[in-house]
């Protein structure tokens, strides 16, 4: 038996500090799982513990062998091996050639095929799992990237195996056969550590369970007996709530309704009604199906059927052309590559969705066009160098206000959120939620997604909540701590 | 109040800086001064103006390219697609005047309008297989390039057709004053009329956007498709008028028109700085880069270097300005961030 150990680890970045004297241990021959709300630190200990960051204080021990990694190249080597949430596979190349990536076997100069195919299978037999060597990762499903993930990983016979959120992206039975997977795995000499937001999930496979909050190690409890209470006020302590202010209220009319919509496998049957001047959460966890609806909604992706209906008015062909037209706004999740254009500059950017009503024929009224820009970088307080600046000279929450500001210019009537608060600093937060609450007081309709399930609480007026597709339950968060709501997202007893 | 922070570069405008801005227009300006020093005959107005005359032909079409190239696409077909409006405006006007059903004066103009609608309906079926199917646009065109050469040669059946009007040779060669070249006009006509819709209407804003980030003007309510097929037509009736100026020009439309002058016309745009990744570029750019074509050319002539050993030096040069440009756009990269 083996032993991770990590003692007295602090890492801390500008501003903050991301783990604060964490000592911990992680043992082989069982599963350990590490959880934790956003931002407590998880990953900032995996990416210590796998060399990503060298500049770290404290110690880290594999049976009392102290070890210390500048580069995860060298970490890999050393045998502690990550399973990334993104995939890192050559879609174009086989199973083999991705297990043994540079590692292939050689005869002289060329590659000895047969030889490397051959390993390649006895590591996949060694894990007991059936996959063709042969075939192209391209034509293979989800779960088959996982498994190969995993192959990859324990082809350098590893010490230490961590693998962040593999279920994400799982459906049920293949979750199911990960876990078998995860099982075996565990009887070789192999420290796994299985991160997961999936709290249900760790009744199943983990055998323990470290929990981090806001950067320190508070606790590690047996799975065995464990009560979903007892984990969650571990994960959460006694979380203070800020509440939105009173006057945030919604009114009777409809404005926004979807009818029996569907686009499997990501969300199916979703009805619901959003009234003028709601602010309504969106609460599940990553892989929910949260964002593919909100995108479905704004037309950025067909849905399969169903009705969406805007003041009772249903939309046949959602786009986001059209939906624009019809006073939709849409904050994507992903700013960068999603919301911007960054090589453009603010005032561009801030005109991007209103290019119609600065218009005068075919030419742009660049009168207007400035004042377009000038009014939302008031009015949202967006710190600039100045306007014809590109995008990348401001910071993330700058951008974000940029994203809302450039869609306030169209005068929506329901804005939707993905993720609004993502990547910005508390500050900026706190504004976001000012303009949600403010446009909120102009009767704008606001539909929120967020992971960050302590924001929705704080924001909204509604929180329905979402789990593998579904509309599974609607809340008030004004009678609700965010225990609760987390107990609802991830399921369990 | 926040106190409002500025990056330390933000209000710098060194010499460094505004050189590396000015990058290209320093090169030529280096370029055309050498060969005033060196260049027998070289500054003289009408060998400038020559070499106008000379770069029209690509030039309109670079123009148009630059809008294209923003907006994220390419269109190789454009040098095929000269060859085929000279032979359809030649032909076209050859089989009316034939019959004796119009005069020949008359009948030229149905033959360039045909060639225009034809360039205009070329630009629209690339667009659709970009658009409809996601064929990216260099694959497309590529095969457009082909398609149009042998629909060309075919309606040629491969010779040259003369069946054009005297004055029809004014557009291609004829000089206002006895001075300009006529070509010089259309050359500049081109480059307002991109310079107005890069600069002053909506549509620019929303190529640029398009170049710049598709998913982001998608999610922006702009319509990414119309705006690709827009840019793919334009460039495709001015490839037409090109194939009119040159057939004006040599009096005669010939399938062999236009070889290899895609690579001209693109050759121009990403000296002239038009990012072939998309979202930047600016008409200005292009015109400095069709000159500093042109005045290579000429430079060439004039020294008597060789046809082939032409292609070399003016391999090298395109090298060496697009490798300038792109280090200094890199280092202007490095400044914002």
């Amino acid at each position: 038996m083996s032993v991770l150990r990590a003692s007295n680890i602090t890492k801390k970045f500008p501003g903050t500090v991301a783990l604060d004297d964490v000592s911990i241990e992680f043992k082989s021959g069982k599963v350990n799982a590490l959880v934790g709300k956003n931002g407590s630190g998880k990953t900032t200990l995996m990416k210590v513990i796998n060399g990503a960051y060298g500049d770290y204080s404290g110690k880290l021990f594999i049976d009392d062998e102290e070890f210390s990694f500048t580069h995860p190249k060298q970490a890999y080597e050393a045998g502690i091996a990550t399973v990334y949430q993104e995939m890192s596979l050559i879609p174009g190349l086989s199973v083999a050639e991705n297990i043994l990536l540079g590692r292939y076997k050689k005869n002289g100069p060329f590659i000895d095929w047969k030889e490397t195919y051959q390993e390649a299978q006895d590591i996949l037999d060694d894990m007991g799992v059936n996959l063709p060597v042969k075939a192209m990762v391209a034509h293979l499903s989800v779960w088959q990237h996982q498994v190969i993930e995993i192959a990859k990983a324990m082809s350098v016979n590893p010490k230490v195996l961590i693998l962040d959120e593999p279920t994400s992206a799982l459906a049920q039975s293949e979750t199911q056969m990960l876990f078998a997977l995860i099982r075996r795995l565990i009887k070789k000499d192999v420290i796994v550590i299985y991160i997961s937001h999936r709290l249900q999930e760790l009744w199943e496979i983990a055998d323990t369970c470290a929990v981090l909050r806001d950067g320190r190690h508070v606790g590690t409890i047996e799975m065995k007996g464990a009560k979903h209470a007892d984990l969650l006020s571990l994960m959460f302590g006694d979380l203070k709530l800020k509440r939105r202010p009173e006057d945030i209220v919604a009114q009777e009319k409809v404005v926004l309704e979807t009818r029996n919509l569907n686009r499997e496998p990501f969300f199916k049957n979703i009805n619901f009604k959003l009234y003028k001047g709601e602010v309504l959460g969106i609460a599940g966890m990553l892989g929910s199906g949260r964002t593919e609806l909100l995108r479905a909604i704004f037309g950025a992706d067909r849905p399969e059927s169903g009705s969406i209906l805007i003041d009772g008015k249903e939309i046949t062909k959602p786009s986001p052309v059209l939906m624009k037209k019809m006073g939709v706004a849409f904050v994507p999740e992903d700013r960068k590559y999603q919301g911007l254009v960054q090589i453009l500059s603010i005032k561009s950017n801030l005109n991007h969705a209103s290019l119609d009503l600065i218009a005068k024929g075919l030419f742009v009224d660049s009168s207007k066009e400035a004042e377009f820009s000038r009014r939302q970088i008031e009015d949202l307080d967006i710190i600039i160098p100045g306007e014809n600046y590109p995008m990348t000279s401001l910071s993330g929450g700058n951008q974000q206000k940029v994203v809302v500001g450039k869609w306030l210019n169209i005068e929506p009537s329901i804005v939707i959120f993905d993720e609004p608060s993502r990547g910005i600093d508390v500050n900026a937060k706190q504004q976001v939620f000012q303009i949600i609450w403010d446009l909120s007081r102009h009767g704008l309709s606001s539909l929120v997604v967020s992971s960050e399930l302590e924001e929705l609480l704080e924001i909204c007026n509604r929180i329905i909540i979402m789990k593998d597709g579904e509309f599974i339950d609607e809340v008030n968060p004004d009678t609700l701590t965010i225990n609760e709501l987390y107990g609802l997202c991830m399921g369990g007893n | 109040m926040i106190e409002k922070t500025l990056p330390k570069t933000a209000k710098r405008h060194t010499i460094s800086q505004l050189s590396k801005r000015y990058m290209m227009e320093i090169i030529l300006l280096v370029l055309v001064v050498v060969l005033i020093v060196t260049a027998p005959g070289f500054f003289t107005l009408r060998n400038i103006l020559n070499i106008f005359r000379n770069v029209a032909i690509t030039g309109v079409i670079s123009f148009a390219m630059t809008m294209v190239i923003i907006g994220g696409e390419i269109d190789l077909s454009v040098g095929s697609s000269i060859a085929l409006s000279a032979v359809i405006t030649a032909t076209v006007t050859g089989k009316l005047s034939s019959a004796g059903r119009m005069p020949m004066e008359s009948a030229v103009w149905i033959g360039m309008l045909t060639a225009i609608v034809v360039g205009a309906l070329i630009g629209l079926i690339n667009g659709l297989v970009r658009t409809k199917y996601n064929i990216p646009s260099f694959i497309a065109t590529l095969a457009m390039l082909n398609i149009l050469y042998g629909i060309s040669a075919i309606i040629s059946k491969g010779f040259p057709i003369t069946t054009l009007p005297m004055w029809y040779n004014w557009i291609g060669a004829g000089r206002f004053f006895n001075l300009i070249p006529v070509p010089a006009l259309w050359l500049a006509i081109a480059f307002v009329f991109v310079y107005i819709i890069m600069n002053k209407t909506t549509l620019g804003r929303e190529i640029y956007a398009v170049g710049g980030n598709p998913e982001a003007a998608r999610l922006s309510g702009i319509n990414v498709k119309f705006v690709k097929i827009i840019v793919l037509v334009i460039v495709q009736v001015f490839a037409a008028f090109s194939g009119i100026i040159l057939s004006a020009q040599v009096m005669a439309g010939s399938s062999t028109f236009g070889r290899g002058y895609e690579m001209d016309v693109i050759a121009a745009v990403i000296i002239g700085g038009t990012s072939l990744s998309g979202g930047i570029g600016k008409a200005w750019g292009t015109l400095i880069g069709i000159i500093f074509m042109g005045v290579i050319n000429n430079g060439m002539t004039l020294f008597g270097v060789g046809d082939f050993e032409k292609y070399v030096v003016r391999g090298l040069l395109i090298l060496g300005a697009v490798l300038l440009n792109t280090i200094q756009v890199q280092s202007l990269q490095k400044v914002k961030k």
